[in-house]
């Protein structure tokens, strides 16, 4: 048999940030018309790998090839034209702009080229190629984001990808929407690209990729077929030792006791002309138990969030926390946000200052309005051997932290002070398999010492691993369902509105 | 453990300042080089310059004299955009501090003690300032409209609400121009060197930028403000009063705008026009080469007052350097400053993020 002409072949690789490898010495071949995944935990390098190869980062070593003919490091515009699209994980698109505007803007080549209609006619081309609908005069900030990631992609091939790489595709998208993102991908690859998907989550990669490569710790540590190895082998050159995904072994609701947290009847709308985002939601939360909210994204679940954290205020209905009415978060109540960027960490701020940013005006980290650094680097300096925060010094930033790290920089600041109630949202979103784990295990530690959990969570497996009692968000309702004495396959009906 | 952290962050400030001002010389004689292309003699175009800047104690004054604003100024627009408040009213805030000032000293006086007045004039027009700079925080509060676009349409307010107080109520007696009577002589700031410019204003802005350090970089106020700054959703999320805090910070900064201009017409020109030079737009330079650390910007401002007193002495010396030309040797160099310093913190950044989605959350004007 013949081998297949190589799209792409990487030879050597090797960049190194403060002193630590991130790559080191990696070689890769991908062959043309195939879907290729690459696998590693967060901070594996799986994006600084293809950061290189979109031309973003210039690598301190190595030598890449396109199609046969080598292609200069560090310069986008080469990669761009030698045909490589990126889609980044966090999608750079101009929320303010229409569809058309944003992927007309990545296209033109200068500023006086730009030819809406022969761009018209090739998105037109690959929507159909793909069998999408996107609307084009739709500003894209009004779009959800896996239609967002449509135009990301759509983007990308107007722009001349031949090699696609998707940084995370799935990591924000719903189970319904990531099983069209798998035809979409199988599409491509039968109209001859080559795609390039990065993912951690093994059971997508082992559905949509021939071909694997696994990277751990800036090296390669598998390349071949994916029939090759089973999950559990993958799992385990991800990350290098047996994991086990942290399950709940007793489901018990704690129905009888007092509630921690308790919402009764609450509304939530933007303004008064816009309809009902939350429909008369009650729920209560009881120390020593999981309470897990599924849904498919969208359904509210954000805004269930903000009304509980304090972020809004519901329009209607009632609050209480242990029994008292109570709008603010009091002390003894942690908040594990979905977007940490925008809500948890201030990327720009060191460790230590983050890891405070709850108690900063307690003592003794205060004294006379005065910080006492002395006392916040004790404290950080703990949490980070507790939490096995890895850094080189408590005084980085966060911003430099790989993902999981930043999570567990919440985690700490958030868990550690023993709150009687937590609330998490998508607490793995965009996690590995070991930081999903440590994660997960967290919240059940705070469980069995009696604290009432809420878990709002894309993930169903993860949920329903975990969780004592689950409910369903669905249209602004939430339903209770009977689990543990329901199937997956139920609940995700009720998901999707049936009952 | 604090102290040593405390040294070795003053030694990273040392540094930077050492740098800085061997930068400055190389630049200096750059631009004087530039200079010599068009025909003046580079080499005693330098002399002047340093020698007019800082030849004598009395030229070391004026230069201490004109930086003083631009400390103030500096201050204002520091203190702001690290909190992420978008001043760039300094101007207006400066012209407003001066007004009530002269105001304070000339028609409207309480008293006639200058223990009291001198005080007096200089905590109101710090207020004014202040207050001026409310207007703004409270439209992008209440009435959505972006700090950045307010602060810059207050400054022309400013401008012709001086104009027209200097033409009124405050126009000094046998003159048809804007300008304020003459302030008494008792009233104006004591010099603590004699027959020179080191008036006392100089000490009293140097003891605010020190203040302002320690209220930035150690207390509690100081870190809420920064974490507003770069990130307001986290703030909010942590339950700061991030709206408070921004309230509070507008009115520091125009209460330094306000303040500099107090102290310049009590301690330096003794009356008032509306056009007392472009200090609040300067001080946004001036706060950008310092970092928005204050201890940087007194170091900044100091080098913005040292180049254009030097200026000044070359333009009246016997080689008659027109004034534009000393203006576009002074424009240079704060230009090649601002790149220098732009490279050495692009350099500082991208050594401490090896993430691609390195935070790039400074504020800038």
């Amino acid at each position: 048999m013949a081998t297949p002409p190589l799209a792409l072949k990487l030879t050597g690789i090797r960049k190194i940030f403060n002193g630590i490898a991130a790559l080191d010495n990696v070689s890769l071949d991908v062959a043309a018309g195939s879907v290729h995944g690459i696998l590693g935990e967060n901070g594996a390098g799986k994006t600084t790998l293809m950061n290189i190869i979109a031309g973003l980062i210039r690598p301190d070593s190595g030598s890449m090839e396109v199609m046969g003919t080598s292609l200069p490091a560090g310069g986008v515009r080469a990669s761009r034209a030698r045909g490589i699209g990126m889609v980044h994980q966090h999608f750079k698109l101009v929320d303010n702009q229409s569809v058309l505007d944003n992927i007309v803007l990545a296209v033109s080549k200068s500023l006086w080229s730009r030819r809406p209609q022969t761009v018209l006619r090739d998105i037109e081309h690959w929507c159909h190629e793909l069998k999408w609908t996107v609307d084009l005069q739709t500003p894209v900030g009004e779009l959800g984001v896996g239609q967002q990631q449509r135009v990301e992609i759509i983007k990308a091939l107007c722009g001349g990808g031949r090699i696609l790489i998707l940084d995370e595709p799935t990591a924000a998208l719903t189970p319904a929407e990531v099983d069209e993102l798998a035809l979409a991908v199988a599409g491509l690859a039968k109209a001859g690209m080559t795609v390039l998907f990065i993912s951690h989550k093994l059971h997508e990669v082992t559905q949509m990729c021939q071909v694997i490569s696994i990277l751990r710790r800036g090296k390669l540590v598998y390349s071949g077929g994916v029939a090759d190895l089973s999950v559990e082998q993958i799992a385990e050159k991800m990350v290098g030792a047996k994991v086990d995904v942290p399950r709940l072994v007793q489901a018990q609701g704690n129905t009888k006791s007092h509630a921690l947290l308790e919402l009764e009847s609450v509304d939530y709308r933007i303004s008064k002309r816009t309809p009902l985002i939350l429909k008369q939601i009650h729920l209560r939360v009881h120390p020593g138990e999981i309470l897990g909210i599924a849904g498919v994204d969208g359904n509210g679940q954000s805004e269930l969030a903000a009304v509980i954290s304090g972020a809004v205020i519901a329009t209607a209905g009632r609050i209480m926390r242990s029994g008292a009415a109570n709008a603010d978060a009091p002390a003894g109540s942690a908040y594990i946000p979905e977007d940490r960027h925008k809500e948890a960490l201030v990327l720009a701020l060191p460790i230590v200052a983050n890891l405070l940013l709850r108690k900063y005006r307690q003592r003794p980290f205060v004294r006379w309005g005065f910080c006492r650094f002395g006392q916040w680097r004790g404290h950080a300096t703990n949490l980070v051997r507790k939490y096995d925060i890895r850094c080189r010094d408590v005084d980085d930033a966060v911003g430099t932290l790989s993902g999981g790290n930043q999570q567990k920089v919440v985690l700490a600041r958030e868990l550690s002070d023993l709150p009687e109630l937590i609330l998490a949202v998508n607490p793995t979103r965009g996690l590995d398999v070991g930081a999903t784990a440590f994660v997960l295990r967290q919240l059940l530690d705070a469980r069995t010492r009696g604290a009432g959990v809420l878990l709002i969570h894309g993930d169903l497996d993860e949920l329903l691993s975990v969780s004592d009692r689950v409910a369903v968000m669905s249209g602004g309702k939430l339903l209770e369902t009977p689990w543990p004495h329901s199937t997956p396959e139920q609940i995700g009906r009720m998901m999707l509105g049936g009952a | 453990m604090m102290i040593r952290r405390l040294f070795q962050r003053m030694c990273n400030a040392a540094t930077a300042v050492t740098l800085a001002v061997l930068v400055c010389g190389a630049v200096l004689t750059l631009a004087i080089g530039a200079a010599a292309l068009l025909g003046y003699p580079p080499l005693r175009v330098a002399v002047l310059w340093l020698h007019g800047a800082a030849g004598s104690w009395y030229a070391l004054s004026s230069s201490c004299a004109d930086a003083c604003p631009l400390l103030l100024t500096g201050l204002a627009a520091g203190v702001a955009f690290r909190a992420g408040v978008l001043n760039i009213g300094a101007q207006g805030q400066f012209l407003m501090g001066a007004l009530v000032a002269v105001a304070l000293s000339t028609r409207m006086m309480i008293c006639h003690q200058p223990v009291l007045v001198i005080p007096l004039a200089l905590i109101g027009g710090a207020l004014a300032g202040g207050m001026w700079g409310l207007i703004a925080q409270y439209l992008e509060r209440y009435r959505s409209v972006p700090v950045v676009l307010s602060t810059i349409l207050l400054n022309f307010v400013a401008l012709y609400l001086a104009e027209a107080a200097l033409q009124g109520p405050l126009q000094a007696v046998g003159t048809a121009a804007a300008q304020s009577p003459e302030i008494a002589g008792k009233y104006w700031l004591p010099l603590f060197v004699a027959y020179t410019d080191f008036h006392i204003g100089i000490i009293l802005a140097l003891v605010l930028a020190v203040l302002l350090w320690v209220l930035q970089e150690r207390t509690v106020f100081g870190f809420e403000s920064q974490v507003v700054g770069l990130n307001p959703g986290t703030a909010k999320a942590m339950r700061m009063p991030v709206t408070w805090r921004q309230f509070q910070i507008m009115f520091i900064s125009g209460g330094c705008a306000g303040l500099g201009g107090a102290i310049q017409v009590l301690g330096q020109v003794h009356f008032m026009t509306a056009h007392m030079g472009n200090y609040g737009y300067a001080g946004i330079a001036v706060a950008l080469l310092g970092r928005l650390n204050p201890l940087g910007i007194i170091f900044s401002a100091g080098f913005f007052g040292f180049l254009d007193t030097g200026a000044f002495r070359v333009e009246e010396s016997s080689l008659a350097l027109p004034h534009d030309m000393a203006n576009v040797i002074k424009a240079v160099v704060i230009l090649v400053m601002l790149v220098l310093a732009g490279i050495s913190l692009r350099r500082s950044r991208r050594v401490g993020n090896p993430g691609s989605s390195a935070p790039t959350e400074t504020p800038s004007a």
